[in-house]
């Protein structure tokens, strides 16, 4: 299964498709969108309604929103510091019982603390990374060939496994 | 997506009611409002939250400048909350014991109900 909305998409900063589901079964929705804080709001309505037909349930939804509104917004950041204005890329795996999703920036940063909460060395954006750390699995920030950055992380509950 | 602020006065409280997100892009606003009042002198704030759909880490470093602000004063910013999605994020950050997080406005000002 492949939809393209790129005709809504020309009148949209956001650029939604649904890429397919592979032969293991995963169903990956691609959105890119310009860095702009303005649409995370719009990422959120996104993010939420994808994973509610995805089957989480209402707090794992609300977490989801968090941690890519959070992981957004660093890139948005980053990018802005940069001077740049090149899309952000975000995707959302349904990978069987679990709920995944990679941003990818190519905001030319040197890495990204992932870690906990050290109130006392924590700058804005390392804040919204520990946000994210707590909220989800598996976050992970590397490198991306050519410049940029991939953060990625899955949610903790199980698809299903609540009502 | 836009944040709306009410403030009223309530005793010798100045109650800011917050609707809407608070994200990166619409923390500004709640900040502005923030040192707003305190300029305007009033160093004793509730920050009503019950509306608030999204709440994300700018929000939070809002509500702590905010906090520190009225300190600075001899004052306190006092927080009403009983979402548990917004609770969570004050419950994971350990902000849970930096502000007093209220069930209603009335239990803010009368010092009690807290304990979230």
């Amino acid at each position: 299964m492949t939809r393209s909305r790129d005709r809504a998409a020309a009148n949209s900063p956001v650029v939604h498709k649904e890429v397919g589901d592979t032969a293991v079964g995963n169903t990956t929705v691609r959105l890119a969108f310009p860095p702009q804080a303005r649409l995370l709001g719009t990422i959120r309505l996104v993010v939420g309604i994808v994973a509610r037909k995805a089957g989480i349930d209402e707090e794992g939804i609300e977490d989801l929103k968090v941690a890519v509104s959070e992981t957004c917004a660093v890139a948005v950041a980053d990018l802005a510091r940069a001077g740049l204005d090149s899309p952000i890329e975000l995707d959302l795996i349904e990978d069987g019982e679990r709920f995944g999703v990679e941003v990818r920036d190519r905001a030319p940063v040197d890495g990204r603390s992932v870690g906990g909460f050290d109130m006392e060395d924590l700058d804005d954006r390392q804040f919204g990374l520990a946000l994210v750390g707590a909220l989800v699995d598996d976050l992970d920030s590397a490198p991306l060939e050519g410049g940029g950055h991939r953060t990625s992380f899955w949610l903790r509950a199980a698809i299903g496994t609540t009502d | 997506m836009d944040l709306d602020l009410k403030v009223r006065r309530q005793g010798d409280y100045a109650v800011l009611e917050v609707a809407g997100e608070i994200d990166v892009y619409t923390a500004p606003k709640l900040r502005e409002k923030l040192i707003e009042l305190v300029n305007e002198g009033s160093y004793h704030l509730v920050v009503d939250l019950e509306k608030v759909d999204f709440l994300d880490s700018t929000g939070l470093g809002v509500l702590v400048g905010g906090l520190k602000r009225v300190r600075n004063h001899e004052g306190s910013l006092k927080l009403v909350c009983t979402q548990d999605k917004i609770l969570k994020i004050f419950r994971i950050t350990g902000l849970t014991k930096v502000f007093p997080i209220h069930d209603s406005v009335d239990d803010a000002i009368a010092g009690s109900g807290g304990g979230q």
